[in-house]
């Protein structure tokens, strides 16, 4: 699993260096960004430029994700997502739940 | 009218998950050499292919399972069917084969989480999606894939043959919605 990071103030930026966001990779993606939590890291973005799809086991670990984030008020947003990811979203309604924006811009505006 | 027409999936579903992408290209690709598709079909169809096939990678034991696609207009199905065991629930949930029929029931697979299906036969079900006005983080079904197929799809029933040992997963979607 191939995840960049980079702390921009007290902001931490997680970029999905993968195509494919799926079940062989959703694991490791959920321990290594848990980690960074475990670490203290309360603003966290995850960047999904470079994914072509998600799978329902990525979309599990996510949820594993903010689950273990909103008991300590941390934030999650969840940026550049390509059409067929934010499909995903808006039909599973999981776009209610997630803070989803366009860019990274926009969503360090949020935090 | 058209008689139904059964698509030839040459590739086999793959048996590594980063095989899949390439394995959904290729049968949209497939699909959309008999029939013209709208953006929002060309997303459920993905969707749809990306589950049942992570579901054939992490549940199915047949080297043979298969998808198949049949054109049927405006009713585009997508099967995938395997040999072995039927679906097995939770022990406290109800099992296949089912008693009462034509009833919308909860079951669970290995939690407690619930899974909502009607009972079309003994050994047939619908997947039914219980939540719509929207899920919270703590409701989510266990088995997400199975979830969003549903959403994604007109109609979604699992049939199990005892005689041939058949599973079948069938997705039908309305190609004019």
């Amino acid at each position: 699993m191939n995840l960049s990071k980079e702390k921009v103030n007290n902001i931490l930026v997680l970029s999905i260096e993968e195509r494919e966001a799926n079940l062989s990779k959703a694991d490791h993606f959920k321990q290594l960004v848990s980690e960074e939590i475990d670490k203290g890291e309360r603003k966290l973005i995850i960047s999904f430029k470079n994914v072509e799809y998600l799978d329902s086991s990525f979309l599990g670990a996510l949820v594993g994700i903010l689950k273990h984030l909103i008991p300590l008020n941390g934030q999650l947003i969840l940026t550049d997502l390509n059409g067929d990811i934010e499909n995903l979203f808006a039909l599973t309604r999981l776009n209610k739940i997630f803070n989803l924006k366009q860019d990274l811009k926009t969503a360090m505006l949020d935090l | 009218m058209k008689e139904p027409s059964s698509l030839p999936i040459a590739k086999k579903i793959p048996a590594r998950a980063d095989e899949i992408l390439d394995y959904v290209q290729y049968v949209l690709h497939t699909v959309e050499e008999q029939v013209a598709l709208s953006l929002e079909a060309k997303r459920n169809i993905k969707l749809i292919l990306v589950e049942l096939v992570t579901n054939s990678i992490k549940h199915s034991k047949d080297d043979e399972a298969s998808i198949q696609v049949i054109i049927n207009h405006p009713t585009l199905t997508i099967q995938k069917v395997d040999k072995g065991l039927q679906i097995q629930f939770a022990s406290n949930s109800h099992q296949i084969p089912f008693v009462d029929v034509n009833k919308t029931i909860q079951v669970s697979f290995s939690e407690k989480k619930k899974q909502h299906i009607k009972v079309l036969d003994r050994y047939e079900f619908e997947f039914v999606d219980a939540f719509k006005e929207g899920i919270s983080l703590e409701e989510m079904p266990e088995h997400f894939g199975l979830y969003i197929i549903t959403l994604a799809s007109n109609r979604f029933v699992y049939q199990h043959d005892p005689t041939s040992m058949e599973n079948r997963f069938i997705v039908n979607l309305n190609l004019d919605e």
